[in-house]
């Protein structure tokens, strides 16, 4: 699973091109891709762009074979849909690709940027509560996944997850949610009361988008390239 | 069961905008209706509620290999309208992760938005009339009910091939060829009843185990619009 203090570290220790592109390049960028994926009919565009993404990810010095790795974890889901259409391989790749080629121009935006220049961006196009919602949710769930880990690893230990013990396994499973729920509410409200106390009123401080920089070429060249290649070459 | 994890590019384009219409309005109601209250309760309650919705989806009840969605739960605690929300920054996240397109984030929304809209209204109708846990049981199984008559609609007036949006079919275990609406349908409700009698059951324990740990998240005081001054 995805380590958030790894992404964390990758977003404010870099430096190369995509580092220094702006928040809006950079989600203009992701808006490109996402584009491409949906305009897809064939799966060579769409390989081609991911690897344009790969080559500019390690061009600008980002961990490109993690990030491919972490990317693959929407695979799973796309490939059984894919599966389930029964219109051959070239139907599984052009699934699987619909999905992993967004998923690592997500992860170019989110390692290459500081979460708190993300939400920054956000509040100034979104409603404050959504803004707010979104970055409590970042922050809460990775820590819940590794609770959520840690009680499942705790479970399965002592042979409480079995396949074919059905109820057990929905026992075992709302016990650690419902747990898991109590325990995020108190993380998230003392999180919100220690950015209260620091003076955090709905908004980030840094609130603006920023406007466009000298090394945006890159996040917009390279999207722009992706969604070029799927409408062209068909 | 109850909401659609394909990729990008599957959907026609009037279904997909369409959703995003209904977001946009739901979305806006909801916004409107949270604009006075006491944002210091819920923007953590939003997030805590949120991330656990999250995680609950990443993980598979063996051996049917079905997930939760928990927004039932969310309306409970949250009420209808922060509900909504969550249900959009659920979605919202998990299709950032390739968990379902971008563009069917308005379906999405709208299809566990309304599943959160249905549990807290009949939630709080049943109030003080069973036990909290086949209250929320009965709430769980009736809202999930009524939420897949509105995907089988939206099937029905898309005009796919009604195969592509099951969820047995993202296990590998689809239908061959075309199926009708009506084949559709009756998979949608026998299959799908299933998963409802699971999640109803889980949603039971959870708001089981907070009213026993943590009532106060289960009080009505909580979704009153007594405070102004919006963030602060």
């Amino acid at each position: 699973m995805i380590d958030v203090a790894k992404i964390d570290y990758w977003a404010a220790s870099g430096s190369g091109p995509l580092h220094r592109a702006s928040v809006i390049s950079k989600t203009l960028f992701l808006l490109l891709v996402v584009a491409a994926a949906v305009a897809a009919k064939d799966p060579y565009p769409l390989a081609s762009g991911y690897v344009v993404l790969m080559l500019s990810a390690a061009g600008a010095g980002l961990p490109w074979r993690r990030m491919s790795l972490i990317s693959l974890y929407s695979a799973t889901f796309a490939l059984l849909y894919g599966i389930s259409l029964r219109g051959g391989p070239a139907m599984y790749a052009v699934m699987v690709l619909k999905a992993i080629t967004p998923a690592f121009a997500m992860l170019t935006l989110i390692v290459s940027t500081p979460y708190p220049k993300i939400f920054s961006f956000l509040s100034t196009v979104l409603p404050e509560i959504l803004a707010a919602g979104l970055f409590m949710t970042y922050r809460t769930f990775f820590i819940l996944l590794d609770m959520m880990d840690n009680f499942v690893a705790a479970i399965r230990l002592r042979g409480g997850f079995s396949p074919g013990r059905l109820l057990q396994n929905i026992k075992n499973i709302s016990q650690g949610i419902a747990m898991l729920l109590v325990k995020a509410v108190e993380r998230a409200t003392r999180l919100y009361g220690v950015m209260a106390v620091r003076g955090y009123s709905g908004s980030m401080a840094e609130a603006g988008t920023g406007g466009f920089r000298r090394d945006d070429w890159l996040p917009l060249g390279s999207g722009a390239l992706v969604l070029f290649l799927v409408l062209v070459w068909r | 069961m109850t909401h659609i994890h394909i990729p990008d590019g599957i959907l026609p384009v009037p279904l997909w905008a369409l959703g995003f219409v209904l977001l946009f309005i739901a979305l806006g109601l909801s916004l409107f209706r949270l604009r006075a209250m006491d944002m210091r309760k819920k923007i953590p309650l939003l997030g805590a509620v949120s991330a656990v919705m999250l995680v609950a989806m990443s993980l598979e009840i063996l051996p049917i290999a079905y997930h939760i969605n928990l927004s039932v739960v969310a309306g409970i605690l949250l009420g209808p309208a922060l509900g909504f929300v969550a249900a959009f920054i659920a979605n919202l996240v998990l299709s950032l992760m390739g968990h379902g397109g971008i563009t069917v984030i308005g379906l999405n929304t709208v299809l566990l938005g309304s599943e959160a809209l249905l549990g807290h209204t009949l939630f709080y109708l049943l109030r003080g009339r069973m036990q909290i846990f086949w209250r929320a049981f009965l709430v769980t199984v009736v809202s999930l009910f009524l939420v897949t008559l509105l995907l089988i609609g939206m099937v029905a007036v898309s005009d796919l091939d009604p195969g592509y949006f099951t969820h047995e079919a993202e296990q590998g275990h689809a239908f061959k060829g075309h199926i009708s609406i009506a084949t559709f349908a009756t998979l949608a409700l026998s299959l799908g009843s299933i998963g409802w009698l699971i999640e109803a059951a889980i949603t039971g324990s959870v708001l089981k185990f907070i009213a026993q740990v943590k009532p106060e998240l289960l009080s009505h005081v909580l979704h009153s619009r007594n405070k102004a001054g919006g963030l602060s």
